[in-house]
């Protein structure tokens, strides 16, 4: 098992060596570009000579790779063109808000899922499993900036219930958070309970759930004692993934919805060219995409008794 | 926002052009409109103007019924950095910092400019030597007098390379162009101020001396990074937004959060002019996105928006208590050809280009028909200057004569570059250009990019389309669509108006 996470974390170090590589040669390799972007278009070429050798662009490719990638572990993000303040000043706290947003997302979306899932599982081709299945099928099937602007004409332009915009200008406002979580509610929930219900009704043909069926077990005692432990550990993995889903998935509703999250602040660096922050935008979402399917991994192992004790 | 300014100036000598002004204008030889601006440039009061022209001037704040004072407005616009004014490249930062800071002149929506810092100006016979007398008893928020010295240090600031302004490029007449070498030795352009084109009188006195007549030195001076911030702003840290107190404006900056909001309050130590009547302004930033803009408007989150796109035009209209007005500007489309660059540089494809384009027709599909039709050059039949010139008709057959004759009878192939920058109608505008210039065998490849990386090519690129900002005098047209004939051998001028637009 120590092996195992060893090797794991390992492979995640490595993912995010490539990308690092990768996305300091996209974004960094023309210097002249690098200053434009950061002094603006009526700078003079004088004036971008001077940053650019104050900033070290004059040094070998390598070289300002290692100070770029020893600058970002100590946590030295650089300064937004932007907005004049360092990174890390602006994309915590727009991380937060994300985190805020994927809470309340996961609060409702796991549950629901989960119950609705295992609910239309339990009884393959029931009238139940029907309805659920067409259901999430439907709501999986409308994209998120499709259903931002359906319920923002029926609850902000038609009912007039609640409020357009999701700023939170004001301070925090519950009443803003609840139109951005009803939109990744509905696009979500449905893909979780489906896959939830094939793994829920997999199970359900399983040998040994024929056996303590015909052994006389209570229906629900096979259903929570037998069925669901086996049946979770396959979602468990994709709500995992989710949270990767999530870090992107969010651009299109806190554009939308003019929420200040770590989507938005992605989007509009990179409509600004924002160089610095899109490097730790991109860092942190590979971060996250890595760690989950670690994390996922690793509790998959942990969880399946036979991975476990092979 | 603000109240107008109910100045008269006082001038020791007029102009020696206005009686021959005044003369014309009783002849008929120049519009009232015309005289109004030009007069008012010569330094003639915007009320003496008027009442020369024989009309009433635009309503004062005297005229129309008294509004209670205090409130708040909150309006959905982009939040910006806006540390330094005199860089300022987008308008929206500027529309935050006017209410801090202030311009020597201001230009009323009639298009008359009228002194607000200043307290009136004079130029010589020539047109070249410019004296503007400074307010007294402005002060700034930190409690000092704006002095000649203010103006000169904001004037030299606004000149010097190393700052970085646009106004450098609009003050032609005050710059020299040196040829200097960069860090490689390869030759650059360096423009630098003219020593001694700002001069210091005395203590409320400052006289411009240009190289070259300039009748539109006072409407230069309200071009919106043309900020008088105090002398020691350098000093400060030169950032505004940090040090609100270094302008004179009647407000002041409470709360700011780039790509979120800024929160103006009204002042404590007495401004001076009238009191504004808001006691706070809001900005608030809602994004990229125009629909969400107009959600935070249904949902009375905002009162007002910056900018309402045609995308969602209509559904404004359904909203109740919103009332959409129209107004005339010379807000246009312009969709311009490097003429020194291929294949542009023949004057049989530009005029090809022009024949082959249906301008109506842009204007119907792109823009909904709001507006009236682009004629191929920047004057819009709102501004001073405009005189209706024979209009070209559309001739396909034509167009494609004039490509074999420039050697292009089996087709040719161009690029355009938009950056929708005031919404997706400049893509559709770019669209039906393409089909129209399809018919003449012309393939024109779209290359839509976002709007930050528009603006770093749309001066070097050979053909695009820019939005050009309206501005009192002949630069840019009604909602209309050109197809740069204005371009014609002029691209000289396309490059000189960098300064003045975007």
């Amino acid at each position: 098992m120590l092996i195992l996470i060893a090797k794991r974390i390992g492979f995640m170090v490595m993912t995010m060596v490539a990308v690092s590589i990768l996305l300091f040669l996209v974004l960094e390799i023309s210097p002249g570009s690098v200053a434009t972007k950061v002094l603006g278009q009526y700078a003079s070429d004088e004036q971008k000579n001077i940053w650019l050798e104050q900033h070290g662009y004059f040094e070998p490719l390598w070289y300002r790779y290692g100070v770029w990638a020893g600058n970002f572990m100590t946590g030295e993000l650089g300064v937004s063109h932007r907005f004049k303040v360092p990174v890390g000043d602006i994309m915590w706290p727009r991380l937060w808000n994300t985190a805020v947003l994927g809470f309340w997302t996961f609060a409702l979306i796991i549950p629901a899922s989960l119950i609705l899932g295992v609910l239309a599982g339990m009884r393959e081709g029931s009238k139940l499993d029907r309805a659920i299945s067409i259901t999430s099928v439907l709501t999986t099937s409308i994209p998120e900036f499709a259903s931002a602007v359906f319920l923002s004409a029926i609850f902000v332009f038609g009912l007039k219930w609640l409020p357009g915009t999701s700023g939170m200008i004001n301070g925090f406002d519950p009443t803003q958070l609840i139109l951005p979580v009803m939109v990744l509610f509905l696009y979500d929930f449905g893909y979780v309970a489906r896959m939830t219900r094939a793994s829920m009704a997999e199970v359900m043909t399983t040998p040994y759930i024929r056996t303590a069926i015909l052994k006389g077990l209570p229906y629900r005692q096979v259903i929570v004692k037998h069925a669901l432990r086996n049946a979770l550990i396959a979602p468990f993995t994709v709500i995992m993934l989710q949270l990767n889903w999530l870090l992107s998935g969010v651009i299109v509703v806190e554009f939308f919805f003019a929420y200040k999250g770590f989507g938005a602040l992605l989007l509009e660096a990179s409509l600004n060219q924002d160089i610095f922050v899109i490097e730790a935008c991109a860092m942190v979402a590979v971060f996250v995409a890595v760690a989950t399917q670690t994390i996922a991994d690793i509790g998959y192992t942990y969880l399946n008794p036979r991975i476990r004790f092979s | 926002m603000r109240n107008s300014k109910k100045n008269l100036s006082k001038h020791d000598a007029m102009h020696p052009s206005i009686p021959e002004l005044r003369e014309q204008l009783k002849k008929g030889a120049v519009d009232r409109r015309e005289f109004l601006r030009t007069t008012t440039l010569l330094g003639v009061s915007a009320g003496a103007a008027y009442a020369m022209a024989g009309i009433v001037g635009p309503a004062t704040d005297a005229m129309a019924a008294t509004p209670k004072k205090g409130g708040v407005i909150r309006m959905a616009m982009a939040v910006q950095d806006m540390s330094d004014p005199h860089t300022y490249d987008w308008v929206e930062k500027s529309n935050i910092a006017r209410q801090m800071v202030e311009y020597l002149t201001i230009t009323g929506p009639d298009n008359v400019t009228r002194p607000l810092l200043a307290e009136s100006w004079a130029p010589s016979d020539d047109l070249k030597t410019w004296t503007f007398k400074i307010r007294k008893g402005v002060k700034f928020g930190n409690g000092d007098e704006l002095t000649a010295d203010d103006v000169v240090y904001n004037v030299k600031r606004w000149l010097d390379p190393a700052t970085g302004s646009s106004i450098l490029g609009l003050l032609n007449s005050m710059v020299d162009t040196k040829d200097g070498k960069d860090k490689d030795g390869k030759p650059i352009k360096i423009k630098t101020m003219t020593p001694g084109a700002i001069e210091k009188v005395d203590t409320y006195t400052v006289r411009f001396h240009l190289n070259s007549p300039d009748l539109a030195l006072p409407e230069k001076l309200y071009h919106y990074p043309a900020m008088i911030v105090h002398r020691s702003f350098d000093e400060k840290g030169g950032n505004i937004s940090k040090t609100p107190e270094l302008g004179t404006g009647p407000f002041t900056l409470a709360e700011y959060k780039v790509g979120e909001k800024a929160i103006l309050k009204r002042r404590k130590s007495p401004y001076w002019d009238e009191e504004p009547y808001l006691s706070e302004i809001h900005y608030i930033d809602t994004g990229p996105d125009s629909s969400a803009a107009l959600a935070a408007v249904a949902s009375r989150q905002v009162d007002a928006l910056y900018v309402l796109d045609l995308n969602t035009l209509e559904v404004a209209k359904g909203i109740p208590g919103i009332v959409v007005h129209e107004a005339t500007t010379a807000q246009t489309g312009v969709i311009r050809m490097q003429t020194d660059a291929k294949p542009f540089d023949d004057i049989r494809v530009r005029k090809a280009i022009l024949l082959a384009s249906d301008n109506a027709q842009n204007l119907k599909t792109a823009h909904r028909g709001l507006g009236s039709v682009g004629e191929n050059h920047h004057v819009c039949d709102c501004q001073p200057d405009y005189a209706a010139l024979p209009k070209v008709a559309r001739d396909v057959v034509g167009a494609k004569k004039l490509l074999a004759e420039a050697g292009h009878a089996n087709g040719l192939e161009i690029t355009c570059n938009v950056g929708n920058t005031q919404g997706t109608w400049e893509q559709d505008s770019v669209v039906v250009l393409k089909q129209n210039l399809a018919e003449a065998g012309i393939t024109l490849n779209v290359n839509v990019m976002p709007a930050a990386q528009y603006w770093e090519v749309w001066d070097k690129a050979p053909f695009s389309l820019t939005s050009w900002t309206h501005r009192p005098f002949w630069v840019p047209c009604c909602w209309a669509w050109l197809i740069a004939q204005a371009c014609l051998g002029m691209r000289h001028i396309t490059i000189a108006m960098r300064s003045t637009t975007c």
